[in-house]
């Protein structure tokens, strides 16, 4: 472990939380270690149409707007993630506000949700959570573990991998041409 | 209450939306419920057992539940307020039983993948104008049945 990834794994959130809230476990230090290696931790930036298709683009970047992850969902699916960054809420529950209901019910946490694979431009991805103490975890398509992050306050992750292997090229000069929606509305 | 089948789904060409036809079996008594396009693509999986590559939000809604052993018991069509039907879902986790509120169409698609009955009140039937129905019914061509996409 170098002084640098040291000092980030030290000054990370997570491990400052679990430092000053309760004692750690090694193997706790060990998880974080190797999550703050593994994971990048990202934000919902915005969703926007997709203008050649029925699709919807939903834009992640990391916490420094260094790297950037579009996902294509569809129209349901950007509209549940939209509702919930704008803090929308609709007279009756929505599909994810259901699940979240279920969970709040049933004493489960989601603890994060994580981007896992990335096959033939289709992303995988999985939601952690915590019941009774021990971790589950159930595979998801993305748009549907990031519109229940948006509604549990859970942070959402991607591996180093997937977003060193997801495609795009010149993905800034696309999104620049995109820019004209101005994503920054929805910032999260 | 009356225990409905799901009897089919169909397009409604007038408002570009979907109809989800719930009939109870010895009453004949029947509900039509207007649903979006992605809300009928969840029954629709459901009702013809089609199992979609990746897990679609109601499949993820069950596996939830499947991992914390929590048993959906039933759900039911409780109230038809301004054109706007509401239902609840009746969970067991443990020795307890709790109850969410839903919009129609997340609890038929929950129920299709969990095998469980699906109720509608009488005060629902009731006020839901059957004559009306069936004159819409009525008005339907052949060909305006089964167009919906999975």
């Amino acid at each position: 472990m170098g002084p640098t990834s040291w000092g980030r794994w030290i000054r990370s959130p997570r491990v400052h939380e679990l430092l000053t809230c309760r004692p750690v476990t090694v193997s706790e230090r060990v998880m974080e270690y190797q999550e703050s290696v593994d994971l990048v931790r990202l934000k919902v930036h915005g969703v926007l149409p997709d203008p050649n298709t029925e699709t919807q683009i939903v834009i992640l970047r990391d916490e420094q707007n260094a790297d950037i992850l579009p996902i294509w969902v569809g129209t349901a699916e950007g509209n549940a993630i939209r509702l919930a960054l704008e803090g929308h809420v609709t007279p009756r529950p929505m599909s994810h506000d259901l699940i979240r209901s279920f969970a709040d019910h049933l004493n489960i946490k989601v603890s994060r949700v994580v981007v896992t694979d990335v096959k033939n431009n289709t992303y995988y991805a999985s939601i952690h959570f915590v019941s009774q103490g021990s971790e589950r975890i159930v595979d998801s398509r993305p748009s549907d573990a990031i519109a229940l992050a948006l509604r549990t306050n859970s942070p959402i992750y991607v591996t180093q991998d997937v977003l060193k292997r997801r495609g795009g090229g010149n993905l800034d000069a696309w999104l620049g041409k995109l820019g004209a929606k101005n994503p920054d509305k929805y910032q999260a | 209450m009356l225990q409905m089948k799901v009897r089919g789904l169909m397009f409604d060409p007038y408002n570009n939306a979907y109809i989800v036809i719930l009939r109870d079996e010895d009453t004949a008594d029947m509900l039509p419920i207007w649903v979006g396009k992605s809300e009928a693509s969840a029954i629709s999986f459901a009702l013809e057992g089609v199992a979609a590559p990746r897990p679609m939000t109601h499949d993820l809604m069950k596996s939830v539940l499947d991992t914390v052993d929590a048993k959906v018991i039933s759900v039911v069509v409780t109230d038809l307020k301004d054109n706007t039907y509401y239902a609840k879902i009746h969970l067991q986790h443990e020795d307890s039983e709790f109850t969410v509120d839903s919009r129609p169409s997340d609890a038929i698609a929950l129920a299709l993948r969990t095998s469980t009955p699906i109720f509608a009140d009488d005060e629902v039937i009731r006020k839901q104008a059957s004559d009306e129905l069936d004159q819409w019914l009525e008005n339907l061509k052949p060909e305006d049945f089964g167009k919906y996409e999975t």
